[in-house]
C-alpha cells in the first residue's frame, strides 16, 4: 500500500502482524489477500465489492472489509477463489473473526480469520494425478 | 385426618418454630462489658488515623489494582473497544497504491463483471 498513516488505528507492531498474516495467507493458499479497515462509503456490500474489483487480480483475490464503527464484516472472494473456497467456509472464518471483534480484539480477529480463509482456500494436493 | 387439617397443622408448626427465631435478634440486647482492669488503657485514636485506615489505604489499594489491571492493554496500545466510535483513518492492507481513490475510479462494469461467480460472507458483531 502507499503511504502509511503512522499512529492512527494500529501500532507498528499490529500493522506488521496484519501484513505478515496477509503474506502467510498468500503463501499458504497461492491467492491474493487484502484487508480494508475503515468506514464504508454507502452500503457495505456493494462498497466491499467495489474495493474487491479495484484489486489487481480480482478473480484471484480475497477482500476482507472490517468496519469497526458500524461493526460490519464483509468478505468478498473472486470467481477463481470461490471455486476452492466455498461460502460455508468463508462463513466459518467470519464467525471466528466476529467473536474476536466482539471481544475487542481487532488485530487478532483479522490475523486468525486470514489464516482460516487461507487454510480452506488451499487446494488439496493431487496425489494420483498421473495414475 | 383430612388434607385441610394436615395443611393447617403444618402451617401452625412452621409458625411456631419460626417466630422465636425471628424475635430473638430483636429481643437480644447487645453484650456490654467493661474491659478488665488488668488491660492497659488503649491509646486514643485520632480522626486522622481513622481516615488513613478506613479511606486512604483502601482507596490507594483500589487505585493500584485498577492500574495493574489496565497495564497490559496500555502496553499493547489497544485502542479499539466494541461499541466505541472508530475515529481513525481508513487502512487498506494489500490494496492498490492509490487506496480508496482507486476504488472511486473503478467503473461499475468491472464490479458487475465479477458478479456471477463471486462469493463471500457478511457478518455483524
Amino acid at each position: 500500500m502507499g503511504q502509511v498513516h503512522a499512529g492512527d488505528a494500529f501500532t507498528p507492531q499490529e500493522r506488521y502482524d496484519i501484513d505478515k498474516a496477509i503474506r502467510d495467507a498468500e503463501t499458504v493458499s497461492r491467492y491474493e489477500f487484502s484487508v480494508f479497515v475503515g468506514a464504508s462509503e454507502g452500503e457495505t456490500r456493494p462498497f466491499a465489492e467495489r474495493l474487491h474489483a479495484t484489486l489487481t487480480a480480482p478473480e484471484r483475490s480475497v477482500l476482507v472489509m472490517v468496519d469497526p464503527a458500524a461493526r460490519i464484516l464483509e468478505i468478498v472472494t473472486g470467481s477463481e477463489v470461490h471455486r476452492d473456497l466455498e461460502d460455508g467456509e468463508v462463513d466459518l472464518a467470519a464467525l471466528s473473526m466476529q467473536s474476536a471483534f466482539a471481544a475487542g480484539d481487532l488485530v487478532g480477529g483479522i490475523t486468525r480469520g486470514l489464516m482460516m480463509l487461507a487454510e480452506h482456500a488451499r487446494r488439496p494436493r493431487m496425489l494420483h494425478a498421473d495414475g | 385426618m383430612s388434607d385441610l387439617d394436615a395443611a393447617v397443622v403444618r402451617r401452625s408448626l412452621r409458625a411456631l418454630i419460626l417466630t422465636p427465631a425471628a424475635l430473638a435478634p430483636l429481643v437480644a440486647a447487645p453484650a456490654f462489658a467493661a474491659p478488665p482492669e488488668a488491660w492497659p488503657d488503649a491509646e486514643a485514636t485520632s480522626a486522622l488515623d481513622y481516615l488513613l485506615v478506613l479511606l486512604v489505604i483502601p482507596l490507594g489499594l483500589a487505585l493500584v489494582i485498577a492500574l495493574l489491571a489496565s497495564v497490559p492493554s496500555m502496553v499493547r496500545g489497544e485502542k479499539y473497544t466494541p461499541g466505541q466510535a472508530w475515529r481513525n483513518e481508513n487502512e487498506w492492507f494489500g490494496g492498490p497504491k492509490d487506496g480508496l481513490e482507486a476504488a472511486d475510479q473503478t467503473d461499475v462494469k468491472a464490479v458487475e463483471a465479477g458478479e456471477a461467480d463471486r462469493g463471500g460472507a457478511s457478518a455483524r458483531w
